[in-house]
């Protein structure tokens, strides 16, 4: 192949260097105990989507550049350039894989396949192969934080008419949704789409909270390109609201990603400390509930209700039990998912794979396990925070007909709290 | 036979000592030196202290709990590998030094029964791993996924384990440690000779090839995938971060 083309990948890989990726290349046995871990791989049986080929791909290249046994007999290892024929796989294997890291769950020696794929999604974005639909949405995230003036006024309009729909819910003509308030303590970063406002601002105002909300959303399709400094900079542009407005604590919504990102991937990619307390929206309701800041009556949600913890939330970001007190708090009714927590199925949804037309097929078969564990459990609502999983979810409802009402956790819990006002109808 | 012995079990245990240690210090040192990840990959559960911390880290690098839930008969088979290669190891320390005790309480027949019977069920249970291994990888569905260099890593390992229980079977009755132990030591204070004992019978031909593989596997180990048996500990620290 092409010299600089080779010399830019190997780069690429020599840059991304680092002890656990060394290690998780040197180490893996191939004895692909991951295969029954990874949703797609059992949702498909496709070769390409089992965890350690995933990883494979990268292993083949860094056994011929950057290990002397590789380099001397290569075809020990099948170790090879990274050419048209490993980019092409390397890029249905790497953009399909949702980030779960379930088969780091069940991996002897606890490789992160998905920690080996950032830097197949660097190769990729450096081969000039990088998701375009995932680069746009980056781009456009980033424009908006360059050119914010472009966008206040049609946001602060829209932040009022959300104003309005909260005050006819909680009956309250005070209730407010605080724009930009400098000296508030909280700063919510949503997501784009006032689903993810409108709950949130009833239940802050009923918890008397001083909060405020700003221009800037919480996703960030600059993770899921695998472009560090993009996903820098879009979670950059609220890390700088948060400091201009003075608050004490940034709120992230139900997201999954949103709160990893926030929580442990922004240290690193900036270099210097998180100045704010991050918390997610679920542990603050959590706390709400417990402290009686907020009142929910059980009763008002009927039918039998199940928790899906997404894994970005769950495995990934420790917040196992704060949801599932909500729900409970919510409804007797309840029934977990089998297996669950740690273990809980990837709903085959995440990793910005929704985004992807060309990946519909693989996401959907990838959801069989996740249809499964719904039918088994009988539930007629599914709370379910991450909007990547929603929206899989649904429309794996559709398609298996399973009947089930998939809700935000935050729209159970307004629909469960005793307000003066008008419910929202809930699709 | 002599000329073999010597190549096999002499000479090329001191290169393979160079070769091994050198080799795993190299590796040790590659790490290292190399950057920790400026993210921290830890999943949930995590132990909050340190103890905890070492404690799972302890759990998953021996016993594997989540691998065992989720593939319980590739559990079964790598783990009764891994403890019968350590059994294996600990009985061969006898090359080194009589156990204490033991043979004072058992005595010399006594000795030799026990070493036959822990000796034969460590060597079934390595062959059988081993067997499992090789079959899982050519006939499994996922057989694509295999390299050279586990094949490589599997004759090697069936050759050592082969060889080492035709010794314990064919002559484990005719020739016992102490006679080991003597060629060993000499190697050890590096004043290196093969016991006749050794030479009169055909033992010589199954302790040169055990040998020879053991020397290769070991020459290899530094350099292959085996290396989990040091990294394990050091990626599975990762995942309480």
């Amino acid at each position: 192949m092409d010299s600089t083309q080779l010399t830019t990948l190997t780069g690429v890989i020599d840059k991304k260097m680092n002890r656990q990726l060394k290690q998780y290349m040197d180490i893996c046995a191939r004895c692909a105990i991951c295969k029954d871990a990874c949703h797609q791989y059992v949702g498909t049986g496709d070769f390409k989507y089992l965890p350690a080929r995933r990883a494979e791909l990268i292993r083949q290249i860094y056994k011929k550049y950057f290990t002397k046994t590789g380099e001397f007999v290569p075809a020990l290892y099948e170790a090879r350039d990274p050419d048209e024929n490993l980019l092409d796989e390397l890029y249905d294997s790497t953009y399909a894989c949702t980030g779960c890291r379930r088969c780091m769950y069940y991996c002897p020696f606890s490789i992160d396949t998905a920690w080996i794929l950032s830097v197949a999604k660097a190769i990729l974005i450096a081969a000039g192969k990088g998701n375009e639909m995932l680069g746009q949405l980056a781009d456009a995230a980033i424009f908006k934080g360059d050119n914010a003036e472009m966008f206040n006024d049609v946001m602060v309009s829209g932040f009022e008419d959300i104003q309005e729909e909260v005050r006819a819910i909680t009956g309250n003509p005070n209730s407010r949704v605080p724009v930009n308030k400098e000296g508030a303590d909280i700063l919510y970063v949503a997501l784009a789409g006032a689903h993810s406002i409108r709950p949130a601002a009833v239940i802050f105002e009923e918890a008397g909270e001083n909060w405020t909300i700003s221009m800037f959303e919480a996703a960030n399709y600059g993770f899921f390109y695998g472009d560090v400094e993009k996903a820098r900079l879009i979670t950059k542009r609220y890390i700088d609201e948060a400091k201009r407005l003075g608050v004490k604590e940034i709120v992230v919504p139900e997201c999954g990603h949103a709160y990893r990102v926030a929580e442990f991937f922004y240290e690193a990619w900036s270099k210097e400390p998180m100045p704010f307390k991050i918390s997610h929206i679920l542990e603050k309701v959590d706390q709400y509930i417990k402290a009686g800041r907020i009142t929910v009556d059980k009763g008002l949600i009927e039918g039998k209700v199940t928790y899906h913890d997404p894994c970005q939330l769950g495995r990934n970001g420790g917040k196992f039990e704060e949801p599932r007190d909500i729900v409970k708090a919510v409804t007797d009714n309840f029934v977990d998912l089998t297996p669950n927590r740690a273990e809980q199925w990837c709903c085959g949804g995440g990793g910005g794979i929704v985004a992807m037309e060309e990946f519909k097929d693989v996401r959907l078969a990838s959801g069989i396990k996740k249809v499964e564990q719904l039918k088994a459990s009988g539930a007629s609502v599914l709370a379910c925070p991450c909007e990547n999983c929603r929206l899989q979810i649904e429309e794996l409802n559709e398609i298996h007909e399973l009947g089930l009402q998939v809700w935000q956790v935050i729209d159970l819990v307004v629909a469960a709290m005793p307000l003066k006002g008008t419910k929202p109808t809930h699709a | 036979m002599e000329t073999y012995l010597w190549i096999t079990s002499v000479w090329g245990i001191y290169l393979t000592a160079i070769v091994f240690f050198g080799g795993m210090a190299w590796r040790i040192y590659q790490w290292a030196t190399t950057p920790k990840s400026p993210v921290r990959l830890g999943m949930f559960p995590k132990p909050k202290s340190g103890a905890g911390r070492f404690g799972k880290l302890l759990a998953d690098t021996f016993i594997a709990p989540q691998s065992a839930k989720i593939e319980p008969t590739m559990w079964i088979f790598a783990m009764a590998f891994h403890v019968a290669a350590l059994g294996a190891f600990v009985g061969h320390l006898r090359l080194i030094h009589e156990f204490p005790f033991l043979p004072e309480w058992l005595g010399e027949a006594g000795m030799n029964t026990f070493a036959a019977w822990s000796g034969s069920i460590a060597g079934i249970l390595m062959l059988v791993g081993v067997l499992f291994w090789i079959v899982r990888r050519t006939f499994g569905p996922y057989k694509s996924l295999s390299v050279p260099e586990d094949y490589l890593l599997l004759f090697l390992l069936l050759g050592v384990v082969a060889m080492g229980d035709h010794m314990r079977f064919v002559y484990g009755g005719v020739v016992h440690a102490a006679t080991y132990r003597e060629w060993f030591l000499s190697l050890m204070t590096f004043k290196p000779e093969i016991p006749a004992e050794l030479l009169a019978s055909n033992v010589g031909v199954s302790l040169g090839t055990h040998m020879l593989f053991t020397d290769l596997l070991l020459m290899y180990f530094p350099f292959s995938k085996l290396v989990h048996a040091i990294g394990a500990f050091s990626s599975n620290l990762v995942r309480s971060e």
